[in-house]
């Protein structure tokens, strides 16, 4: 009696609704997983752009006081007591080139002034300028790592 | 009298001529029918409404309008000026694409001969470039319009939506046309504007990598840009323009004073 009673009453969840929101469920992840592949493949995987090693010439080339700018390289390879610092002129606030100032750096674009070691002294600049990783070739060239960030006023001692 | 055979053969001919030309008049009859189903000019209204029902190049008007909306200072033509200049940059921006090589060694040179080796060329590339300019003020415009004379409230709230994706298409359009000279300005504005994007909570940076493909602007940058600007974006553009000129026709046509909010919904033309 009580059996027959549950056969004829609808169940909350009737097989046809159940296999449609099987079936859209499937259609939803697949979707969902070719959209991510798609996203994976847009992803930029191989890096095509310029070497991020680059080499700034003899050190012993070098005067004390020295701002040496590589205008393609974007870095300016300064030359103090304390030893060398490769200093990015890509300005932080929105990717200009910074210009050696009489003070330090200073931005075009939009005004944004650094002092001697790249910390910001005016303008919108977020954080000061990068300073990269110098370090000695065997053949006496300096060698700079655009890849590697060091702490500002990390100089490199000859 | 005898029937000869040299007159079987002439009567022959004779049918065999009209029923060549007849069998033709009712063959070309089918076709401009088939083209026409409703001929091409009716003279009655039912006529005409099936006439323009029935064409392609004609179905997006509707078969009535309201005098209000033939009132040209009541829009300014400003959608449809914007549609034009979409128009105008579609062809004028294939025919580039024919001289146009994504090339970081190579973009700017075939920019510089556009403008002065290529007949008719520095044509072509001004029209691109105003007709660009122009549709960005215009589709502005058009904006200032709908919102002063409340085109934008019920039932065409969608649309208005539609209307904002259609502008953001055209802004991004604009960035990314603006690369493909790759001249100085050309380099430093998408130096300066992914840099502002790249300022956007959590998503900035890897927006700006997927933009530039790297961390510079370069030649995955240029190649990036440029699929964006003649495939990707005019695509979804299009579509977005055909559901623009299909709500408005299912929102009945253009927002008119007398309307009022209730009376208004759900009367499709």
């Amino acid at each position: 009696m009580r059996k027959k009673q549950n056969r004829t009453q609808q169940p909350e969840i009737d097989r046809r609704t159940f296999l449609t929101a099987l079936g859209w469920s499937g259609v939803g992840l697949s979707g969902l997983i070719a959209a991510l592949g798609n996203l994976l493949y847009l992803k930029p995987a191989v890096e095509y752009g310029p070497p991020t090693r680059i080499r700034g010439g003899k050190a012993k080339d070098y005067q004390e006081g020295i701002k040496e700018v590589l205008e393609n390289e974007r870095v300016i390879i300064v030359r103090e007591k304390r030893g060398f610092a490769a200093i990015s002129s890509t300005c932080t606030h929105l990717g200009c080139t910074v210009r050696a100032s009489d003070a330090g750096f200073e931005c075009p674009c939009h005004g944004s002034q650094f002092d001697n070691d790249g910390f910001v002294t005016g303008g919108p600049a977020p954080r000061p300028l990068d300073w990269y990783q110098v370090s000695l070739a065997p053949n006496g060239e300096l060698e700079i790592d655009k890849s590697v960030k060091v702490p500002p006023e990390t100089y490199f001692k000859v | 009298m005898p029937i000869t055979a040299e007159m079987r053969e002439t009567a022959r001919g004779k049918m065999h001529a009209e029923s060549f030309s007849s069998r033709f008049k009712v063959f070309w009859k089918n076709v401009y029918r088939s083209l026409f189903r409703y001929g091409r000019m009716p003279r009655d209204a039912e006529g005409q409404s099936y006439a323009v029902f029935n064409n392609l190049f004609l179905h997006i008007h509707p078969v009535k309008v309201s005098k209000h909306s033939l009132k040209f200072t009541y829009t300014l033509g400003l959608g449809v000026i914007a549609t034009i200049l979409f128009l105008i940059l579609t062809f004028t921006g294939i025919w580039l694409m024919f001289y146009y090589f994504p090339s970081a060694t190579e973009a700017y040179n075939r920019m510089l001969d556009l403008r002065s080796s290529v007949d008719f060329g520095f044509v072509l590339r001004n029209v691109h470039k105003w007709a660009a300019e122009a549709m960005v003020a215009v589709v502005i415009l058009h904006m200032a319009r709908v919102f002063f004379t409340g085109a934008y409230k019920p039932p065409r709230e969608f649309n208005w939506i539609v209307g904002v994706i259609l502008l953001l298409l055209t802004l991004m359009l604009s960035f990314t046309g603006y690369l493909l000279p790759w001249d100085q300005l050309a380099f430093w504005a998408i130096t300066v504007g992914t840099s502002i994007a790249s300022y956007a909570p959590v998503l900035g940076e890897p927006l700006r990598k997927f933009l530039l493909g790297g961390d510079t602007v370069g030649q995955e940058a240029l190649v990036r840009f440029y699929v964006l600007h003649v495939v990707i974006l005019p695509g979804l553009m299009s579509i977005f323009i055909a559901i623009h000129f299909w709500r408005i026709r299912k929102d009945s046509g253009l927002s008119h004073p007398n309307e009022n909010g209730s009376s208004a919904r759900g009367g499709a033309t």
